[in-house]
């Protein structure tokens, strides 16, 4: 358990964050230096302005998705703004924010019962939804004659993440003063203590591999999808 | 020519080479190898898909072909992640032989970025594979002659400077009938206007090419045709070939610059317009070109609406539909213009749905239209005819069908070609034909 909760806790996450700007600063670059011609998709906006407004569209509420799949766009809509709202949550198990519940009117209390609302039905919401992602991929012939390993293995993994962290939320009730001081001493390159809870090491851990695992793979797809959007709505 | 053609292993190397050359390819490229998440939204919005469903016609599983093999760089991490896909297989002679078919079989209408929540362009990934058989010598028989002919006349179908101008004899008397009155088909003069159709007007929709006439006529432009580039079709978007391309569309600048015109108007040809306007014009020749290029709905829309000319669209009473040809919606965005000079052209103009930049294919894209015989027959023992009458053109014969229309406008050359056999094989009793050729029988000149 020690050499697990060393490796998870104590050695992993500088090696996580290496690696992933790493990765990610190089992707972007390449993209960045790469040529690319006009491939204008019309109709499309035709002022600069009016072609972000169009992407930030995309991003938020997939609008060509809505078009071309819209059970998929159901799914995945919902399982990405749960993800969302789980991400801006995660920013209290880091860290607390007494400045902004005091400017909110918000007690301890207060805040606990909201995170504890939010947080868990999101963590129930995108625990269906991530199933009913995997479900169709092993269901609807179309999309599963095009799954293959990695296809599986990324919805395996983030599924694992999902169930891992719902274990901590309504089983074992993971207290967040030990992750912030945990976080505390990594950051400062001080001798930390791992937090012990078994489901907390699986869940970090599965969260880092998730990280490391960004640049190499099609979860890429978060920052490509600015950059090919913006080919195609490029007037 | 691909039937004989023996696959060697240096054609092989030279094909994963080209492949993996798109890690310093351009943008589009390398994001489409990152970021597909396999989501399967372009089966359900590819018309091949659609019409044939199958793992071989899934966009995706079609971009793999290359995208897997991208993916083979050597790396421990890829190493692993192709155990996980099962993607160590390399590629095989036959696979590369299939390939013929696998790239033509989609026609780079682009429908699928549309509706892909990334926006990815299978397109671009079809091309490239066209690309790299044509590199080998492997493109469709038709492509390569097409391409060679164009070379050698400057135009696709072989034309010389006597059988152009005997042409252009024949069709201004032609008008002269139909009108009593004559209508000049202006050749070689210095103009505002050089009109650049696609060279199969002038034989095979001579309609098409009366009308564009008869609208410069009666929208009083100074207009001219050249000898020399009367062809704004170019088969280099099709093969891959970007040198060919290059060249067909210096054809067309050269003669702007010769016959000092001040716009270069391509006709009723949608993937001539996009060449035109998109890639060649300023972005081959700089932007300080004395010529803009622009399409002759464009301007017969501006015209309609300045009341340039009169039309009795009574003179066109059957139902009349409109499809949008790939190049002109999705490529260029030409969508209202040839709608608004319809509507003043007849009496029932009918909409396909779903229409505008939503349109199906009608099969014929990406130079489809032009191949009948069996290429890259290994996987797939149907001819090219076959495939584009119950595949290629299977929503496109339903979407005209519910129209009821009995005339289809599809101003392009490819398209026109298609719907016109894909009428005839399913005996339906529909014409087809483009938009200027309901124009020339709807305008009313003054004698």
């Amino acid at each position: 358990m020690t050499v697990i909760k060393l490796v998870v806790g104590g050695i992993l996450p500088y090696i996580t964050l290496v690696v992933f700007l790493w990765g990610i600063i190089y992707k972007i670059r390449k993209w960045n230096k790469a040529a690319q011609g006009k491939m204008t998709l019309y109709p499309t906006p035709s002022t600069p302005g009016g072609k972000w407004r169009k992407i930030i569209k995309e991003i938020l509420i997939f609008q060509s998705l809505f078009k071309g799949n819209r059970a998929l766009w159901g799914g995945t809509w919902i399982f990405h703004a749960s993800l969302a709202l789980i991400f801006i949550g995660h920013f209290r198990v880091v860290t607390d924010f007494p400045i902004l519940w005091r400017a909110l009117g918000m007690g301890k209390d207060d805040v606990d019962t909201f995170s504890a609302t939010v947080g868990g039905i999101a963590g129930l919401i995108i625990l269906v939804m991530g199933i009913y992602l995997l479900f169709r991929r092993m269901v609807i012939q179309r999309v599963k004659e095009i799954s293959d390993g990695e296809d599986y293995f990324t919805l395996g993994l983030i599924l694992a993440i999902i169930i891992s962290g719902d274990i901590m939320r309504f089983i074992t009730h993971f207290d967040l003063v030990q992750s912030r001081e945990y976080f505390a001493a990594l950051v400062t390159f001080s001798r930390v203590s791992v937090p012990a809870d078994p489901a907390f090491l699986v869940h970090f851990f599965l969260g880092q591999l998730l990280i490391i695992y960004i640049p190499f793979s099609k979860f890429l797809h978060i920052p490509g999808a600015f950059y090919s959007k913006s080919i195609i709505y490029q007037e | 020519m691909s039937e004989e053609r023996v696959i060697s292993h240096s054609d092989i190397e030279k094909a994963i080479n080209s492949v993996k050359a798109i890690k310093d390819g351009p943008r589009a490229l390398q994001l489409y190898m990152d970021i597909c998440a396999k989501c399967g939204t372009c089966a359900e919005q590819c018309h091949v898909s659609k019409a044939n469903p199958n793992r071989r016609t899934n966009p995706a599983a079609q971009s793999d072909l290359i995208r897997k093999l991208y993916k083979q760089d050597g790396s421990i991490l890829t190493k692993i992640s192709g155990l996980l896909n099962g993607n160590n297989k390399s590629l095989s002679a036959d696979d590369l032989q299939t390939w013929v078919r696998d790239f033509y079989e989609c026609s780079g209408c682009r429908r699928c970025a549309l509706y892909c929540p990334f926006g990815i362009d299978n397109s671009v990934i079809t091309r490239k594979g066209r690309a790299i058989v044509h590199a080998l010598g492997l493109s469709p028989k038709m492509m390569v002659q097409t391409q060679e002919t164009s070379d050698k006349f400057g135009n696709d179908e072989g034309q010389t400077y006597k059988s152009f101008m005997n042409a252009v004899e024949f069709l201004e008397s032609e008008l002269e009938e139909e009108h009593g009155i004559p209508i000049k088909i202006p050749v070689d003069q210095e103009a505002d206007i050089l009109f650049v159709p696609a060279s199969a007007d002038l034989i095979s929709f001579p309609e098409t090419q009366m009308g564009s006439a008869t609208f410069f006529h009666a929208a009083g432009l100074n207009w001219t045709m050249s000898s020399k580039a009367f062809d704004g079709a170019n088969f280099g978007l099709f093969t891959g070939d970007d040198a060919h391309m290059k060249r067909k569309n210096k054809v067309l600048h050269d003669a702007c610059l010769e016959l000092k015109v001040k716009k270069l108007v391509i006709g009723e040809c949608g993937h001539a317009y996009r060449i035109a306007k998109r890639i060649g014009g300023p972005f081959y020749w700089g932007n300080d070109i004395p010529y803009e290029v622009t399409n002759i709905f464009i301007l017969a829309a501006e015209k309609l609406r300045k009341g340039a000319f009169k039309l009795d669209p009574g003179r066109n009473a059957e139902p009349v539909t409109y499809h949008d040809p790939c190049n002109f919606a999705r490529s260029t965005g030409v969508i209202e213009e040839p709608r608004a000079l319809l509507r003043a052209c007849v009496t029932d103009f009918r909409e396909m749905t779903p229409n505008r930049e939503n349109n199906w294919c009608c099969g014929g894209g990406g130079g489809l239209a032009v191949m009948d015989g069996k290429e890259g027959v290994k996987k797939n023992e149907v001819t090219f005819m076959e495939y584009r009458m119950n595949v290629g053109g299977k929503m496109k014969l339903n979407q005209i069908k519910e129209t009821g229309a009995k005339y289809v406008a599809a101003p392009c050359a490819n398209c026109k070609r298609q719907i016109m056999q894909l009428m005839d094989y399913h005996k339906m009793d529909v014409k087809v034909g483009g938009v200027f050729d309901l124009f020339d029988k709807a305008v009313i000149l003054d004698k």
